[in-house]
């Protein structure tokens, strides 16, 4: 399910990132690099009011991720949790 | 003795203490420019150390060396091309694994290097414990652990990276990639083997499968059969993994910074949430952290209107004291007149506008930057700037706008692809700058009462979203989301704020003045010579029959192009008093404040989209304001006329 679904203080693991270029360009690439690759533990710990970007926990680092492109990031909720 | 010559670049993710390590080696020995060609900020300076003149090139914080951003190619061509002897990674201590995704990279590129472990300070405080020897011996690299913000460590860190070049060590860590991967390596260093190459053979061949698209055009020419076999084999990994090899390198990639962060650091819980946690909150909680946004902003531009005003009245106060001097010297006649009127006075327009406002202004923001606060505001306001097809980091540059347009239109270059600063540069100009502000205050609100200037401002703010909307509409590209680290709040380092400022303004002052000082001088010259009255009936069909306006407010509104601030002024010369509520009516102050608020950006913000985006877009963004604010004013008049 997309990461925007998760609710505030729960984690889950990055199953893939939709991407619309077939080789991983731009924007998936730099969730990549910032670390969201696939396997990765994300917490949410907060969205910003009125649809606004959430804020994330992954690899020890916030991040804030604008809606659209959270929603494109594909998550599985850990069933142990 | 002879001169022995080192070059040390720094590199790093953003927000690790870069530009204060920077700071501490150089000192004020150093020069702001940017990359040949590139918009991208080249910091570069020199110190002398141990019988060596080091030259040390500032690289921008990058999160990767792909080709994301132009910041990203940038920093990767010169580590390759340029070849510095060393190069220094500045790593944060606290953010201990995606810092080592980058270093691993630089390890990729083969480059000598040192690891400067920074902020230990603040990872103590998260609870993380790094064990500097052990990284270091993981690595392969020398690792210094720094509190840049104190000075700690600075003189040993340079002493390892002189050793390191002195030494030639190159045994390092190598990221070794799975099986089927690292087949595919090999078999692309093997077709490689009598190509000339800039970057070595391995990263090459890593960076072909990964797709890269720079190294690909270079490959191509070099041997287009190398790039369709890498195509190739890039799509066997992606078969078996059921990922695109890109991603399965960068899993790889960051599964063994992992690796190495898990053995070299210890966490211990920390014992209760720290400040910085609490502050980072409270400042973007939905009730909260919007209160205090508001709060902070008005706070901001008060005290900068406060003291900019004062400051800016005891200069003018002080320079125009030297008018007799000056007339004295050089007497009153036509060539004194124009030096003086000209010259003289858009020198000292610029004086009292630049230092009193613009200084504080710059200070105040790098202090938000370096503290935090700025990537919080672009949080909370990603959602509005969205509706405008930008995110919230355009908001930083359009906050900027409200002192003077032209830092902010360069401040666009935060924003990561070439659309969204254009974009970004747009809205900017459209808002009112402290120039601006003198008029909408001076006239409509010392006459009308501040309740119309605050009308204007908030019709400013609709036209502002509106033609923001519209410009993402039409122009073309995809809108790109935020992504963007918040990292822990913490103290800024005053010494590099304040020397971010002073080349800020340093900037500021060689693209501005030059053409405040050029338009100061053409207005005396139009004075002197008689043209105003020409230009005043030229324009008269637009100012008095569209605009109801006198028609010699079309010369303030000309001449307010090449300063804005006099427009004020001006039309009190010209009308023959301050008190305009004797020479225009109510509806003319509006009219005429609404268009001077929108027409147009002042030349010298022209000069720095001109700089920025090329002389087209700047010219059709000028020309576009200008026929929007004179179309607006007039449907003003009419829609005023009939309500009144």
């Amino acid at each position: 399910m997309p990461l925007t679904e998760l609710k505030k203080g729960e984690a889950g693991t990055v199953a893939a990132i939709r991407s619309r270029h077939r080789r991983g360009r731009g924007f998936e690439k730099r969730l990549m690099d910032m670390g969201l690759t696939p396997g990765t533990i994300v917490n949410v710990v907060k969205s910003a009011p009125f649809h606004g970007p959430i804020e994330i926990l992954v690899r020890g680092s916030r991040l804030a991720l604008g809606r659209g492109m959270a929603e494109r990031i594909l998550v599985e909720i850990d069933k142990n949790e | 003795m002879n001169e022995k010559k080192l070059l040390i670049a720094l590199a790093g993710n953003a927000n690790v203490g870069k530009s204060v390590i920077f700071n501490h080696l150089t000192g004020l020995h150093q020069h702001i420019g940017n990359w040949p060609g590139k918009t991208v900020e080249r910091a570069e300076g020199t110190l002398h150390f141990k019988g060596y003149t080091i030259d040390i090139v500032d690289l921008p914080g990058i999160y990767s060396l792909s080709t994301y951003s132009l910041e990203e190619l940038v920093s990767r061509k010169y580590i390759a091309v340029e070849r510095p002897d060393v190069v220094i990674n500045v790593v944060d201590a606290s953010v201990l694994e995606r810092n080592l995704f980058f270093t691993l990279q630089l390890i990729e590129l083969e480059t000598p290097m040192v690891v400067a472990l920074n902020q230990m300070d603040i990872a103590k405080s998260k609870g993380v414990q790094v064990d500097t020897k052990k990284l270091g011996k993981l690595l392969g690299v020398s690792v210094m652990p720094t509190v840049a913000i104190k000075g700690v460590g600075i003189a040993k860190l340079l002493e390892k990276a002189i050793e390191t070049v002195e030494k030639k060590r190159v045994k390092k860590y190598r990221v070794t990639y799975g099986d089927e991967v690292e087949e595919k390596i090999g078999k692309l260093i093997e077709k490689m083997k009598r190509v000339q190459l800039v970057f070595p053979p391995r990263y090459v061949a890593i960076k072909l499968l990964e797709g890269d698209e720079e190294i690909e055009r270079e490959i191509q020419r070099i041997d287009p059969q190398i790039v369709s076999t890498a195509e190739k084999l890039a799509d066997e990994i992606e078969r078996i993994h059921g990922h695109c090899c890109s991603t399965v390198m960068t899993s790889e990639r960051y599964e063994a910074a992992g690796c190495i962060t898990r053995a070299a650091q210890k966490l211990v819980s920390p014992m209760k949430p720290t400040k910085a946690e609490w502050l980072h909150n409270f400042t973007t909680h939905r009730v909260t952290g919007y209160l205090t946004l508001v709060f902070s902003l008005l706070l901001i531009f008060y005290s900068i209107f406060t003291f900019g005003d004062y400051t800016s009245g005891l200069l003018a106060d002080l320079l125009y004291g030297l008018e007799p001097l000056f007339a004295s010297a050089i007497g009153t006649g036509i060539v004194g007149n124009l030096i003086w009127g000209g010259v003289m006075e858009g020198l000292i327009a610029g004086i009292t506008i630049v230092l009193p406002y613009i200084i504080p202004f710059y200070i105040i923001l790098y202090f938000l930057e370096n503290s935090g606060y700025l990537s919080r505001i672009a949080f909370l306001m990603d959602n509005v700037m969205h509706k405008m097809g930008l995110h919230g980091k355009a908001f930083i540059p359009m906050m900027l706008g409200f002192g003077c347009n032209v830092p902010a239109c360069l401040g666009c270059r935060i924003m990561e692809t070439r659309r969204e600063r254009l974009l970004a540069a747009f809205v900017t100009t459209l808002v009112p700058c402290a120039a601006t502000t003198v008029i909408i205050l001076g006239l409509v609100g010392d006459f009308l009462g501040i309740h119309w200037a605050l009308a204007l401002y908030i019709l400013d703010l609709a036209i502002i979203f509106m033609l923001g909307r519209l410009a993402f509409r039409v122009v073309p590209g995809e809108p790109t989301a935020l992504i963007m680290e918040m990292h822990d709040y913490r103290l800024p380092h005053m010494k590099t704020i304040l020397k971010q400022t002073w080349f800020r303004i340093a900037e500021f002052i060689r693209i501005a003045f030059p053409l405040i000082i050029f338009g100061s001088l053409m207005l005396k010259l139009a004075e002197v010579s008689g043209a105003l009255e020409i230009v005043a009936s030229i324009l008269s069909p637009i100012t008095v029959v569209w605009l109801g306006l006198p028609a010699i407010t079309g010369i303030t509104l000309i001449f307010g192009v090449l300063r804005k601030e006099l427009s004020l002024v001006m039309l009190a010369a010209l009308l023959g008093t301050t008190n305009f509520a004797v020479v225009l009516t109510p509806i003319q102050m509006i009219v005429f404040t609404l268009v001077a608020m929108l027409y147009i950006p002042c030349i010298a913000t022209i000069a720095a989209l001109v700089r920025d985006f090329g002389w087209k877009k700047a010219l059709f963004i000028a020309v576009f304001e200008v026929v929007f604010a004179i179309l607006v004013g007039g449907i003003a008049l009419r829609l005023l006329t009939m309500a009144m």
